[in-house]
C-alpha cells in the first residue's frame, strides 16, 4: 500500500482521548441530520503510475507495486489476444480453448495430472484464459515458493502441453454447457441482445457449435498459442511481497531467450447498424420477463466520457439514487433489479442497456416507464443535487480503485492495454468535476436516441404481450419503434441454428 | 443487486489454517451490549464498515417466513429523520395504511377461504372482490398516493452515496442478517450517525409495496431460475422439524400476509444492540473510532426482552429420503447427509474430509470426471449452521449418463474413506492449502470485515484464528472416523433432477430413446411446428442432407436418427398440406 498521511481529523482525536480517560463523550451533542456534520478533506493523491512502470530488456511492460504487509506474490499477465485475432489456422472456440487448456492440459515436464497435484500441495494458484479480445495469466503463491512457483508457471506459458484427456474433458463440459444455452432466460437475454446489436457475422456474437468444438485438434491449440502467446503480447502487473528490481531480473532471466512474434491485428468492428423494434423471445414456464432497451453507445476515448457516465448515474447507473431504479422499484414495486449501463467499448462502440426484470404481467408497464425517462433526461436539466450526488460517486469514490497493491498494478496494466495514458488517472476527478447539468443535457440529446430503441423481452410472451389488467393503457407492441415486432425462436443450443430463418 | 439473500459459498472461504497470521482485532463492549470490533490499517483512504444482528430465518416461525428477510429490505426505508419532510404527517399515514391493511385482510381471509374450498382459482383476481374490497383497496392506494408526496425517495442510499459510500449491500442468511458498506476515510462518523439513526429511530415505511419487490425478487430467484423450485423443496425435504426448513426468502403465502406490526415485534427483539456486533477495517484512529460508538451506538438502549435461542431440534431421520424432479437443466443428483452444526468437535475433520474430495486434485474428480468419465462437475462439502449442519456432495452427469451412475460412484469414494486411511500426502495438501488460505483470506479489508462480522454471527470473531489450528491438527484416523460416523444410508437425502421433457404425451416411438436423444427429439419438434409453409423448399433440401448423413451416425443413435427423419418428412406433408 501506498501509504497516506494527514488522513486523522485532529478534533476528533483528542475527543477520542478524552473518551478513554472520562468517558464523557457520550453527552457530545449530536447533529439532528447528516448533511450537519462536517468532515476533514480527504487527502488521497493516486499513486504515480510512471514510477511504477518498467521496461524489460525485451521490451516487455512491467507494473511492479511492492507490499510487504503478506508472504503473497500476486503475477498478471495481460496478453494482447483474443477470439478476434484471425489468422488462417483459427477456427472458432479454438482461442478459448487454447487459453483455458494452457493452465489445464499440463506442462512441458509434467501431465496435467502431475501439474495439478504439483500446484494444490504448494497451494499456487495459476489461471490461464483467453476471451473474446484479451488473454490473461495469473499466478498467486507464497512468497517462500516464489523461484518454483515461476519455473512452473512460465513452463505452461511456453511449453503447455495439452493433454488430450484433459482437451476431450474440457470438450465434454463445453458441451454441456451448451446444451443449457436457453435454459436460462438470463443468458438468452445476453446472447439475443449482442445479436441484435452487432449482428451475427461479429466475431463478438458467435457461439462455439457443437460441429464447431468437435472439430478442434490438439494441433490447433498449438498453433494458435505459438501465434498468440509471446512475450510481445504481454504486459506484467506485479504485486506484493517483492523487491522490484529483483522479480524484474527474474522474469527477465525467463524471457531472454522467448522471442516475441508477431502482433495481433486491429480488433475487427461490427459492420451492421442495429435495427429498431420491438423482439420477443417466448420462453413458457418463467412467471418474469427480462428486459433490455437500447442501442450502440460509443468509445472509451470519446472526450464526452465523463459526462456520459455522469448522465448514466442519473439515469439508471447509480442503483437507488438513479432514476429508472427508484420509479420502477421503489414508486411502482414492479421489479427488484432495474437500471441503466451506459457501456463505453475500446475498440468499437459499446452498448446503452436500460433494463429489469419484472413479472409478466408488468412488463409492459416497467418498459414504458424506462423509455419515459430516457426521454426526459434528453428533454430536462438534471438537479444540482443529482448532478452533485453523481459526481460524488465517482469522485468519492475513486480511491477505492487503488484499494491494494494488486488493484494498483492491474490499473494501470490495464490502461496500457487499452492504449490508454497512464496519466488519466491524475486528472479523473477534476474531469469529473466539471461536468455540468448542460453537459449532460447535450450528451444525453446527442448520444441517446429514443427513435432508434431496441427492445428485447424474454419470458412467457402471451403474458407479457397481456399486459396488466388493472392497466389496460399499456401496451408492449405499441412501444415499438416503427411498430416492428419480431419474433425469435430459440436456436437449437447445439448447431445455433434458428427456425424460421 | 443489492440486498442479496445471502450465498453460503461466502462462508467456505472463511477456512483458516496455521501458518496463522492472527487477526487481532481492538474489541470494545458497549454499556448495553455492543460488541465493536476495530482493525485499523493505517494509511487507508478507505474503510470497510458493517454490523451483523445475530438473527436471520432460523429465528422465524410458520406464518411470518420472510420476515428476516423483509425487514432486510425495510432497513433502508429511512428513519424519523430520513426519507420523509413531515414525519408526524407520515407517521399518521402508515397508521392509516396499517388500519386499512387489517381491513383488507378480513376481505381476503374470506376469498382465501373460497380458494380452500375449491370455489375458486385465485383470490387475486380482481373479479372475486367485493365492491366493499374493491373500495378498500382504492383507499388504501389514494393513502399511498399522499405518503408520496411526504417521502424523500431513497434519503437513506442518496446520503451516502452523496459522501462517496459505495458498495452499501446487506444480505439475510439463516443465521443471520449482516449490512455493510466502504466509505472514504474522512467519513467515519457518517457511518456512525447513519447506522445508529437506523437502528434506532427505524420507520417501517413503503411497507407494503416492499412487500411487493420481495415477491418480485422471489420469482427472479426461486421460480424463474432452471432448480429453484426443486431446490427449495429439497430445503423442505431434508429438514424435518428444524426451522432450516423454510426458506430466507420466505413461503408466498407469508409473505402476502405479512403486517408491519410483526415486523416491528420483530425488531425490538432481535436488532437489540445486545443482540449485534459492528466492526471497521481500514484507514481510522481506533481511539477516535471508540469515541464515536460510545456516542452514538451507546444511546441506544439494550432490549427489554432477551432473544431467544432456537428450540426445535432436528428429530433423527429414520429413514432416508429420495426426490425426483424435472427441471431445464442437466441431469444431476445432490446428496445430503445430517451432520454436525458450525463448531462441532467433529466439524473440522469434515471440514478438511470435504476438502480432500473436492477441486482439480480432490477424489471426486479425479475418480468420476477424469476416471470414469461419467460426470463433468462434482463436489462436496461441510455446511455447519449455527444450530445444525450438513454435509453435501452434488454431481452432474455426462452426457450418456445418469445420475443413478454419478450417485454410486459417489458412495464408492466415501466408502473408500470408511475402509482406508488416507495417505500423508494427500491430507498434507489440503492442510498447506488451509494454511496459505490464512494470508489471502487477509488481502483485503472488505473481505475481513466480513468475516469478522459473519464469525460474530455464529460463535464469535475468535474462531477465524482457532479454526486454522484445528483443521492442522485433523488426522487420518479423524477422517476415517467421521466418515464412518456421519455417512449412513438412513442420515442421507437423495435429490435426482432429470431434464424436463415437456408436457405432451409420449410418442410411442421414443421408446427406446435415451434422455439425450429425447431431448434432442423435442427440440427437432419444436423447430418443426415454428416452420411456415414459405420455408418447404429449404425443409425439403434440409430432409435431403440429413439423409445423406445417415452413415455417420453411431450405430446407438441410429433409432432417434430414423426419427428425426420421420418427422421432418411428417411436417414437410403438413406443410404442403396447408399450402394447397
Amino acid at each position: 500500500m501506498k501509504t497516506v498521511s494527514g488522513l486523522r481529523p485532529p478534533t476528533l482525536a483528542m475527543i477520542g482521548l478524552l473518551a478513554m480517560t472520562t468517558g464523557v463523550i457520550a453527552q457530545q451533542e449530536i447533529v439532528s441530520h447528516p448533511l450537519e456534520l462536517s468532515f476533514p478533506e480527504l487527502d488521497f493523491q493516486p499513486p504515480d503510475g510512471a514510477a511504477l512502470r518498467h521496461e524489460l530488456s525485451t521490451g516487455t511492460v512491467a507494473y511492479v507495486a511492492e507490499d510487504h504487509a503478506l508472504p503473497l506474490v500476486n503475477i498478471a499477465i495481460l496478453i494482447r489476444s483474443g477470439e478476434y485475432t484471425a489468422p488462417a489456422m483459427l477456427k472458432p472456440g479454438v482461442a478459448s480453448l487454447a487459453g483455458s487448456q494452457m493452465r489445464a492440459g499440463g506442462a512441458a515436464s509434467l501431465s496435467s495430472s502431475e501439474l495439478d497435484e504439483e500446484l494444490d500441495f504448494l497451494a499456487a494458484q495459476i489461471r490461464t484464459g483467453i476471451g473474446s479480445t484479451r488473454g490473461s495469466a495469473n499466478m498467486n503463491c507464497l512468497a517462500k515458493d516464489l523461484d518454483r512457483c515461476l519455473d512452473r508457471f512460465f513452463e505452461i506459458l511456453r511449453q503447455p502441453r495439452y493433454d488430450q484427456e484433459r482437451i476431450d474433458l474440457a470438450k465434454s463440459q463445453q458441451l454441456q454447457r451448451m446444451e443449457q444455452r436457453n435454459d436460462d432466460t438470463g443468458g438468452i437475454e445476453r446472447r439475443e441482445w449482442s445479436r441484435l446489436l452487432y449482428g451475427d457475422a461479429h466475431f463478438s456474437t458467435h457461439a462455439t457449435t457443437e460441429a464447431e468444438l468437435d472439430a478442434i485438434t490438439r494441433q490447433d491449440l498449438l498453433a494458435f498459442h505459438a501465434y498468440a502467446v509471446h512475450p510481445g503480447n504481454f504486459i506484467f502487473a506485479i504485486s506484493g511481497d517483492v523487491q522490484t528490481e529483483e522479480i524484474l531480473g527474474k522474469i527477465e532471466a525467463r524471457l531472454s531467450d522467448w522471442p516475441g512474434a508477431e502482433a495481433p491485428g486491429d480488433v475487427p468492428k461490427p459492420g451492421v447498424e442495429p435495427q429498431p423494434g420491438l423482439y420477443l423471445v417466448h420462453k413458457e414456464d418463467v412467471n418474469q420477463g427480462r428486459v433490455s432497451i437500447g442501442h450502440l453507445s460509443t468509445v472509451i476515448s470519446n472526450p464526452d466520457r465523463f459526462a456520459l457516465q455522469i448522465m448514466n448515474n442519473i439515469l439508471g447507473g447509480g442503483g437507488f439514487t438513479s432514476r429508472i431504479l427508484s420509479r420502477v422499484r421503489s414508486d411502482e414495486g414492479l421489479a427488484y433489479s432495474a437500471g441503466s449501463a451506459f457501456g463505453l467499448g475500446t475498440h468499437y462502440d459499446g452498448s446503452f442497456r436500460a433494463f429489469f426484470q419484472s413479472r409478466s404481467a408488468a412488463v409492459a408497464r416497467a418498459t414504458s416507464i424506462v423509455i419515459d425517462e430516457i426521454g426526459r433526461i434528453r428533454t430536462e436539466k438534471v438537479s444540482d443535487e443529482e448532478l452533485a450526488n453523481a459526481k460524488a460517486s465517482f469522485i468519492d469514490t475513486f480511491s477505492r480503485n487503488f484499494a491494494s497493491a494488486e488493484q494498483i498494478a492491474g490499473l494501470f496494466a490495464n490502461l496500457e492495454l487499452q492504449g490508454r495514458d497512464i496519466g488519466l488517472v491524475s486528472t479523473y476527478r477534476d474531469d469529473m468535476a466539471a461536468v455540468t447539468a448542460d453537459d449532460v443535457l447535450r450528451v444525453a440529446q446527442e448520444y441517446l436516441h429514443p427513435d432508434r430503441l431496441v427492445i428485447l423481452a424474454v419470458g412467457n410472451v402471451d403474458d407479457m404481450l397481456a399486459g396488466d389488467l388493472d392497466n389496460p393503457e399499456f401496451s408492449l407492441e405499441a412501444m415499438a419503434s416503427g411498430g416492428s415486432v419480431t419474433r425469435i425462436a430459440l436456436p437449437d443450443p447445439m448447431t445455433m441454428e434458428y427456425a424460421g430463418r | 443487486m443489492r440486498r442479496i439473500v445471502m450465498i453460503l459459498a461466502l462462508l467456505l472461504c472463511v477456512a483458516p489454517g496455521a501458518l496463522a497470521q492472527q487477526v487481532k482485532p481492538i474489541v470494545h463492549l458497549l454499556d448495553n451490549g455492543m460488541t465493536v470490533l476495530l482493525v485499523p490499517r493505517t494509511g487507508d483512504p478507505n474503510i470497510s464498515a458493517g454490523w451483523i444482528a445475530k438473527v436471520g430465518s432460523v429465528n422465524e416461525h410458520p406464518g411470518i417466513t420472510g420476515v428476516a428477510h423483509l425487514f432486510e429490505h425495510m432497513m433502508f426505508k429511512g428513519t424519523e429523520t430520513i426519507g420523509t419532510i413531515d414525519a408526524a404527517a407520515d407517521r399518521r399515514v402508515i397508521e392509516q395504511l396499517d388500519r386499512l391493511r387489517a381491513e383488507i385482510r378480513k376481505h381476503e381471509q374470506e376469498l382465501l377461504r373460497q380458494q380452500r374450498v375449491g370455489e375458486i382459482d385465485d383470490w387475486r383476481d380482481r373479479e372475486h372482490r367485493s365492491q366493499a374490497h374493491q373500495d378498500l383497496l382504492e383507499e388504501f392506494d389514494s393513502a399511498l398516493g399522499e405518503q408520496r408526496g411526504l417521502i424523500i425517495k431513497d434519503d437513506f442510499d442518496r446520503i451516502y452515496t452523496g459522501e462517496g459510500g459505495s458498495g452499501m449491500n446487506a444480505g439475510t442468511d439463516y443465521d443471520f442478517t449482516v449490512y455493510f458498506i466502504n466509505v472514504p476515510a474522512n467519513k467515519l462518523e457518517l457511518w456512525f450517525w447513519m447506522e445508529s439513526d437506523r437502528l434506532m429511530n427505524p420507520v417501517f415505511r413503503e411497507f407494503y409495496s416492499e412487500r411487493d419487490v420481495v415477491h418480485e425478487e422471489r420469482r427472479l430467484r426461486t421460480d424463474s431460475t432452471p432448480t429453484g423450485l426443486l431446490d427449495e423443496q429439497f430445503e423442505a425435504t431434508f429438514w424435518e422439524s428444524s426451522p432450516y426448513s423454510w426458506p430466507v426468502v420466505g413461503w408466498p403465502s407469508d409473505l402476502y400476509g405479512l403486517t408491519r406490526e410483526e415486523a416491528l415485534e420483530f425488531f425490538d427483539v432481535n436488532y437489540a444492540p445486545n443482540n449485534i456486533s459492528a466492526a471497521l477495517v481500514g484507514g481510522f484512529d481506533p481511539e477516535e473510532a471508540i469515541a464515536l460508538a460510545e456516542r452514538y451506538f451507546g444511546r441506544i438502549p439494550r432490549g427489554e426482552r432477551e432473544p431467544e435461542p432456537v428450540r426445535t431440534w432436528e428429530v433423527k431421520q429414520q429413514g432416508e429420503k429420495r426426490m425426483i424432479g424435472y427441471a431445464d437443466t442437466s441431469p444431476q443428483v445432490r446428496i445430503r447427509y445430517h451432520g454436525v452444526a458450525d463448531g462441532h468437535v467433529d466439524e473440522p475433520a469434515l471440514l478438511v474430509l470435504g476438502q480432500l474430495l473436492s477441486g482439480r486434485t480432490g477424489r471426486l474428480f479425479k475418480s468420476l470426471v477424469e476416471e470414469q468419465g461419467i460426470a463433468t462437475s462434482v463436489s462436496g462439502g461441510q455446511n455447519g449452521r449455527r444450530w445444525d449442519g450438513y454435509f453435501e456432495i452434488q454431481g452432474t452427469a455426462k452426457q450418456g449418463h445418469t445420475p443413478e451412475e454419478v450417485e454410486s460412484a459417489i458412495y464408492a469414494e466415501l466408502e473408500r474413506l470408511k475402509t482406508e486411511p488416507v495417505p500423508d500426502r494427500e491430507l498434507q495438501k489440503v492442510k498447506n492449502q488451509n494454511a496459505a488460505a490464512e494470508f489471502r483470506r487477509l488481502q483485503s479489508s472488505f473481505g475481513l470485515l466480513l468475516q469478522l462480522l459473519i464469525a460474530e454471527g455464529y460463535r464469535g470473531w475468535e474462531t477465524i484464528n482457532t479454526t486454522g489450528p484445528k483443521l492442522q491438527a485433523v488426522s487420518a484416523e479423524d477422517i476415517q472416523r467421521v466418515a464412518n460416523t456421519y455417512f449412513e444410508p438412513e442420515a442421507r437425502a437423495v435429490a435426482i433432477y432429470y431434464r424436463s421433457q415437456g408436457s405432451e404425451p409420449e410418442d410411442p416411438r421414443l421408446a427406446g430413446l435415451d434422455d439425450q436423444e429425447r431431448q434432442q427429439i423435442n427440440m427437432v419438434r419444436q423447430q418443426l411446428a415454428q416452420a411456415a409453409p414459405d420455408q418447404l423448399d429449404q425443409m425439403r433440401q434440409q430432409l435431403a442432407q440429413t439423409t445423406a448423413m445417415a452413415a455417420q451416425v453411431p450405430e446407438e443413435n441410429q433409432d432417434m436418427f430414423q426419427l428425426m427423419l420421420e418427422l421432418i418428412s411428417e411436417r414437410i406433408e403438413e406443410l404442403e398440406g396447408e399450402q394447397e
